[in-house]
């Protein structure tokens, strides 16, 4: 079979009868959250499937910050991340965090807290908390947000579980804005057809 | 004063590099191993082509003709790109070591321009820094994973290897104004390129369960720069031009 | 790229009788006031199982509908539409990436997906499974197809489920390119040469019939399922998208002084309708069930590709990740 498209010519199809493909791809997922601009806050984005840190951030950059003006990204293993319940109205997840109890000594580490601030949105981060584990990092937080609009549901992260990009690669994204090709905008052609109308009468 | 044509020859081979490897690259939109490589593929695909049209845009101003038609009309016995780029993508193996060794050498050649003399280049060297960053980053991901899993991946990019590393050392082929452009402080030399380039690919691979031939003991494979090239780019360039050449003088 | 000829199950039984009528009273109450389903939330089986069936379409509609237009994409003339049309399809990949993962969301793994696909099981836009003979069906495709497609797309961004809405608020934003882009290029073609001209319509007297196709079969003919309606998981009928499309489109083809190849094609404005000659349906469920130009073309590019990336796949299999759902 000849193909209009030159590229499947040099492919060599096989035509035979179509089997299923072997399953073996299953690889991790991950979620993304990336930064419009410098100084504003980090968006879930949506996920990727990978099978480490570093190819997630690659799979990421290409598509989440592609077509989209991007300041910095992340990734984390979707398991790494702790769910709330979800809530509704003016009823916040944060009536249902215990109240701070004693601290309890141990090793405090660093966990990235995530609020769900309109159901249908995406979940925006909201700050790092210094604490032994994430029930209690959130009931540590429990005072500061509870007579605030309602959190609808809430992620929290250990730091260490997440992969940033590196200061130095934000590189990556400077001419992003620079190709115009890839916008809208860039495609204006009123007058050609306002001369070939003209043309025509 | 800057001879201009060792500037040219120059940039026509790195704008001629460009075109051509990420006409290749586009290629593989729909038919990679994963969706995800369709599209990292494409991204270099469109840096490379605006990076070479930013290059004829400068030989332009140097009194070449037009971008599109110095891509679109000239024969393969015009170009000066290396043999490396021209050859068909083949396998995934195949098209990602190509991009491996062409690419760290690029942001090398890169990099040693953001200290032109000439300051288009200079200017230019830094803005794409980004991008060859990202495609650097993109190569030595993969040649880690790849190059370090299953049995048929090592041994495939091991082949391809061995098969492109003459090629790959063709992107050095000597220039006749090698001195010319030293001396003037364009660029510091195809040789200082390689260089720097063995080191950083080496320093990748060594992590890997791939074997880096002996670069002493392997033969060149020179001709692309002055216009001697494979069976495979008079096709590429007659696809390519096919729709403008119906008409070069249209407005498409 | 997505028309509104999805295929929904025919629903016989719709199971509701099985489900919990306290939690289907609040599910409905929830998509009644407006708010989005999350993955998270009680669902209705027949819900899920639809959602799936369409979204998986909507996304092997975008792989699948890359190769027609890819069928150019060495060629494309020039730099400016080199660069446009490779960053043009690609996006059409990267939709079809976002739109897998908000599947994934409600239970099927991409590779289930895949397999489907590969299977025949599992259908996609029947518009293209037509060939791009030329440059300038390419340029009907970039921008007419889109357009349809746009038309589809915004409907159901006002659908119930959440991450769907939110892939598709990504993936209109990023056609608005496309649209603009295709437009511009069959400008520069109804306004250049002779030859550019005939190119131009002999593309659109090819590509009409199918793109009359695309919005799927007749309200008259196709199976009406008011409980997709209610559930906001079909937004409009078929019928009424088209007469959408045709309401934006028609007079801007015509402006470039095209003809479209239906003597019958006029509005009637009385009614605000359009009326033309009915497509023919047969043919549409000819094409659908595996008999067009190119359906085996298109599978078997689909399944070269896994079968020459399945060493990759194989290298990238870590048992220390694990496969789970995404959350949103």
């Amino acid at each position: 079979m000849e193909s209009l498209d030159p590229r499947v010519n040099r492919l060599n199809l096989s035509l035979t009868e179509l089997t299923s493909k072997a399953p073996l791809d299953q690889l991790g997922t991950y979620e993304v959250f990336s930064q419009l601009r410098e100084g504003k806050p980090y968006f879930h984005v949506g996920p990727v499937h990978a099978p480490n840190c570093e190819m997630a951030f690659l799979f990421a950059k290409e598509q989440f910050s592609r077509r989209q003006t991007c300041a910095g990204l992340f990734v984390v293993e979707t398991r790494n991340i702790q769910v709330s319940i979800f809530t509704e109205g003016e009823d916040t997840v944060y009536n249902y965090i215990d109240d701070q109890s004693e601290i309890k000594n141990g090793n405090v580490q660093s966990f990235e807290l995530f609020h769900l601030k309109k159901r249908g949105k995406q979940h925006e981060h909201i700050g790092t908390i210094e604490a032994p584990d994430a029930e209690v990092a959130l009931s540590l937080v429990k005072s500061e947000f509870i007579n605030d609009k309602p959190v609808y549901n809430i992620w929290i992260v250990k730091t260490s579980d997440i992969e940033f990009n590196q200061e130095e690669d934000k590189i990556i994204w400077d001419t992003l804005p620079d190709k115009k090709f890839r916008d809208a905008i860039a495609y204006k052609a009123a007058d050609k057809i306002k001369e070939f109308k003209e043309r025509q009468s | 004063m800057i001879n201009t044509e060792a500037l040219k020859e120059l940039i026509y081979k790195m704008a001629d590099d460009q075109l051509i490897l990420g006409h290749r690259n586009s290629e593989w939109t729909g038919f990679g191993p994963l969706l995800e490589e369709d599209i990292a593929f494409s991204s270099m695909a469109q840096d490379k082509v605006g990076q070479s049209h930013a290059l004829y845009q400068i030989l332009n101003d140097l009194g070449e003709r037009e971008p599109d038609t110095v891509a679109f009309m000239r024969n393969a016995n015009q170009f000066h790109n290396s043999q490396l780029v021209e050859l068909p993508n083949g396998e995934y193996d195949f098209s990602l070591v190509r991009h491996f060794l062409f690419d760290t050498a690029e942001a090398i050649r890169f990099q040693m321009l953001t200290e032109s003399s000439y300051t288009p280049l200079a200017q230019l060297a830094n803005k794409i820094k980004g991008e060859l960053r990202y495609h650097t980053m993109h190569a030595d991901v993969w040649i880690k994973q790849l190059g370090s899993a299953t049995e048929e991946s090592v041994s495939r990019l091991q082949g391809s290897l061995d098969r492109l590393i003459p090629y790959a050392m063709g992107i050095f082929e000597p220039s006749p104004f090698e001195v010319q452009l030293i001396d003037d402080n364009v660029f510091a030399g195809e040789g200082t390129l390689k260089q720097h380039w063995q080191e950083a690919i080496s320093l990748v691979t060594s992590k890997t369960s791939l074997n880096l031939p002996d670069l002493s003991l392997v033969e060149p494979i020179y001709g692309g720069r002055i216009g001697k090239h494979t069976e495979h780019l008079q096709p590429l360039l007659d696809e390519m031009s096919e729709v403008f050449k119906i008409d070069p003088t249209a407005d498409w | 790229m997505y028309g509104g000829g999805n295929t929904f199950e025919h629903i016989k039984s719709n199971g509701l009788e099985n489900e919990d009528p306290e939690k289907l009273a609040q599910f409905e109450a929830r998509i009644e006031r407006g708010e989005k389903i999350e993955s998270t939330d009680w669902m209705p089986q027949l819900y899920r199982k639809q959602l799936i069936r369409m979204i998986e379409q909507h996304a092997h509609s975008e792989i699948i509908g890359a190769l027609p237009e890819g069928t150019w994409i060495t060629r494309a003339p020039g730099f400016k539409r080199k660069l446009a049309l490779m960053a043009k399809v690609q996006d059409e990949v990267g939709h079809a990436q976002l739109l897998y993962s908000a599947a994934e969301t409600l239970g099927k793994s991409r590779e289930q997906m895949i397999d489907d696909l590969i299977n025949g099981k599992s259908k996609y836009s029947n518009i293209f499974n037509y060939p791009a003979f030329t440059w300038a069906d390419s340029c009907f495709i970039s921008w007419l197809v889109d357009a349809g497609a746009i038309v589809n797309q915004l409907a159901n961004a006002r659908g119930s489920y959440g991450p769907y809405c939110r892939a598709l608020e990504r993936i209109c934003a990023e056609e608005s390119f496309h649209l603009k882009y295709g437009h511009h290029c069959v400008i520069h073609m109804a306004t250049g040469t002779e030859k550019q001209r005939e190119m131009m319509q002999a593309a659109i007297n090819r590509w009409w019939p199918p793109m009359m196709h695309f919005f799927g079969p007749s309200d008259k003919i196709s199976v009406h399922s008011e409980i997709l309606m209610r559930w906001k998981v079909k937004m409009g009928s078929n019928d009424d998208m088209r007469n959408q499309f045709l309401d934006m489109y028609v007079p801007k083809i015509w402006e470039l002084g095209f003809t479209i190849p239906d003597e019958n094609l006029r509005k009637n404005e009385e009614s605000g309708r359009w009326e033309y000659t009915e497509p023919d349906w047969e043919e549409f469920k000819r094409v659908i069930n595996g008999d067009g130009p190119c359906n085996k073309e298109r599978l078997a590019v689909r399944r070269t590709a896994e079968e020459r990336g399945r060493w990759v796949r194989k290298a990238l299999l870590a048992p220390k990740t694990e496969y789970i759902a995404p959350l949103a």
